[in-house]
């Protein structure tokens, strides 16, 4: 049964917790050293100018002024324009069209870690302490040890510039063009019925996904291992067993279920490093995410994008460990007390 | 006298407890935990060795003129030269001087506001500890490497990767202070912590004499484990362009120089052998912390049989 008041319970949480995230943004941008309106006006601006836009902005006004108002903004969802990167589009817009790219890049290389994860943990736990145990555990301690940073351009020299057969960078060969709908490349070229731009899309995704899955492979197996050597354990695997149902039966009937409870925690808590290594994912294959968005705004001190970007990165982790949560206490009821 | 008696009475009973932990013959019985701190005790005498060999002045400057440019590995340039003409071999072994030393910083930081904020936190209760808490609790609610990279903007760019390390000091803080509040709640509700107050210590000495050297284990795990992180995440703020400046000899900065300029022209080892060593570093923390929480952890010990 789900429990009403751990789901309300939670849900009354989340907002004092983003509030908190929201301040935690205004103070980092208020403590930063760059003037914003100098990045609007210019290096070369006069002094009045400057002023001028400064007023304008708001810059002027008491602290508390600009606190209230820029939590009243951020509330409404309301971002404000772009200084820079995309001189005087609305923030909200820009983000409209990158977040898409991003989540589809972290929801395919959670997918990937789950696939390869689980079976990798299973097969550990149930061969512990043998030479496929030994070489499942430091292959995933080594796939959470190697920087995508140098993983990523590793895997472009040999299977785009050595052998040819993966495309290096962007999302998407050049000769296509398809109408954005949904912001998600994959949904939008089979939308279009373009399955010759569906390929070409999925092929530019397959490295991508690669260097970010085995991170959160990684994860996964190793807590999938020590959570399913803790339910082999447990008498109702002997029952099952000595009921006389097969091995393999039990771990994948019983075992599986139970071991994969506290699997879902870890997904929640990963999720974040998704998030993280998505921005470095984005930077050396060149898509552009709200990753990339990031860099590049806090490069060109463009203050509105960077708080939209750092806040909408902090909801979604909130969110998807809200979710977890929930998730959890439907599979398993004991938590609420 | 009396208070003075009590606690090296406590102080032997940590050395004993410790001597009879089986925590240290399990760790070094643990075959991943001994390749991880094989490769750490390499690491340490590759950096103590370049630290002392090398002078970072000659290594930071270019040598054109004198070294060829992006000269592939050979007999005289073990692992090739850069871009500057710079020999790579000298470089990437002061990089791990560079990875040990900012990445220990980060680390000694980031324990000392932890167990502060911890220890605070648990022994006052009450508001101080819903204020600390909640904050650590927001602080957590930010991907990790995203607060960072916000957090980079506060801190003047002349400080090079002391930036990094100022934010990513304040990105693991939370961690810290949650295991050590943890810890220190359980040890308050012993006994003698009751008797010394008795006795008239006052909080610092309580603090600092008797709680804390009773949460050192915990403390020490998280540490080990957020070492790797610490080195990893460091060279991710410089390989971004957010820490060393360009020419140090620091892994992030080489890769980041590497990959932009060498790799797809064919330079390969501009940033391969920085990114080897980077990985079998953080490799190296990475086993040693999960063969420590095996060892640590007697469920998993009770799972062997």
């Amino acid at each position: 049964m789900v429990s009403k008041r751990f789901i309300a319970k939670r849900l009354l949480l989340l907002g004092p917790v983003l509030f908190g995230v929201a301040t935690v943004v205004f103070a980092i941008l208020h403590l930063s050293p760059g003037d914003p309106a100098i990045a609007i006006a210019g290096e070369r601006a006069s002094q009045e100018f400057v002023e001028q836009v400064r007023s304008d902005l708001g810059l002027t006004d008491p602290l508390w002024e600009q606190y209230v108002r820029f939590i009243r903004d951020t509330a409404t969802l309301d971002f404000g324009e772009s200084y820079q990167v995309r001189r005087g589009t609305a923030v909200g817009d820009i983000l409209a069209d990158r977040l898409p790219i991003t989540i589809e890049l972290a929801v395919l290389g959670q997918i990937a870690g789950l696939l390869f994860g689980l079976p990798l943990g299973i097969l550990s736990a149930v061969k512990k302490d043998t030479l496929t145990d030994h070489f499942s555990r430091v292959g995933a301690l080594t796939g959470i040890s190697v920087p995508i940073y140098w993983s990523g351009p590793l895997l472009i020299l040999l299977f785009a510039q050595v052998l040819g057969i993966l495309p290096t960078s962007g999302r998407i060969g050049s000769t296509y063009f398809i109408d954005s709908k949904t912001g998600f490349i994959l949904i939008d070229t089979l939308l279009a019925g373009n399955l010759a731009a569906f390929q070409s899309a999925a092929l530019h995704l397959v490295m991508p996904v690669i260097v970010l899955g085995v991170y959160s492979m990684a994860f996964i197996s190793r807590m999938m291992r020590s959570s399913m050597l803790e339910v082999i354990r447990q008498d109702y695997m002997r029952t099952a067993r000595a009921k006389g149902q097969g091995a393999k039966t039990t771990v994948m009937k019983h075992g599986l279920r139970n071991a994969f409870i506290p699997v879902i925690t870890i997904i929640g808590i990963q999720f974040g490093s998704m998030l993280g290594g998505s921005v470095l994912t984005e930077t050396v294959f060149e898509i552009n995410g709200i990753g990339t968005l990031l860099v590049s705004a806090i490069n060109k001190s463009d203050y509105p994008v960077v708080q939209a970007t750092v806040l909408v990165f902090a909801f979604m982790y909130t969110i998807v460990n809200l979710l977890v949560d929930i998730t959890y206490s439907v599979l398993d009821p004991r938590i609420d007390q | 006298m009396s208070t003075k008696t009590h606690s090296s009475d406590v102080e032997r009973s940590i050395v004993d407890r410790i001597r009879a932990s089986p925590f240290l013959t399990e760790l070094l019985s643990n075959r991943i935990a001994v390749a991880g701190l094989s490769l750490i005790i390499g690491l340490f005498a590759v950096a103590i060795y370049a630290r002392l060999v090398y002078d970072l002045d000659a290594i930071i400057a270019t040598s054109f003129g004198s070294n060829p440019t992006e000269a592939a590995p050979s007999a005289q340039f073990w692992f090739g030269t850069d871009g500057q003409a710079r020999d790579i071999f000298p470089r990437v072994l002061y990089g791990a001087w560079y990875a040990l030393k900012f990445g220990t910083a980060t680390v000694l930081a980031s324990t000392a506001l932890g167990i502060t904020a911890g220890i605070v936190a648990a022994y006052y209760g009450d508001l101080t500890d819903n204020v600390i808490m909640r904050t650590m609790d927001v602080l957590l609610s930010f991907p990790s490497l995203l607060l960072a990279l916000a957090l980079v903007t506060i801190f003047p760019e002349s400080l090079g990767l002391w930036r990094a390390v100022a934010a990513l000091t304040l990105v693991y803080t939370p961690r810290f202070a949650r295991v050590v509040r943890g810890a220190a709640l359980k040890v308050l509700e012993d006994e003698y912590i009751e008797a010394t107050r008795a006795l008239g210590a006052t909080d610092p000495r309580l603090l600092i004499r008797h709680v804390l050297p009773n949460c050192l284990a915990p403390i020490t795990v998280q540490s080990t484990l957020n070492y790797g992180l610490a080195i990893i995440d460091i060279a991710a703020l410089s390989f971004l362009g957010f820490g060393a400046n360009p020419g140090d000899p620091s892994w992030g900065m080489m890769l980041a120089n590497g990959v932009e300029k060498g790799l797809f022209s064919g330079a390969w080892w501009w940033s391969f052998f920085p990114g080897l060593f980077l990985a079998l570093t953080v490799l190296g923390f990475n086993l040693l912390g999960d063969g420590m929480r095996d060892a640590l952890d007697p469920r998993m010990r009770d799972a062997v049989d």
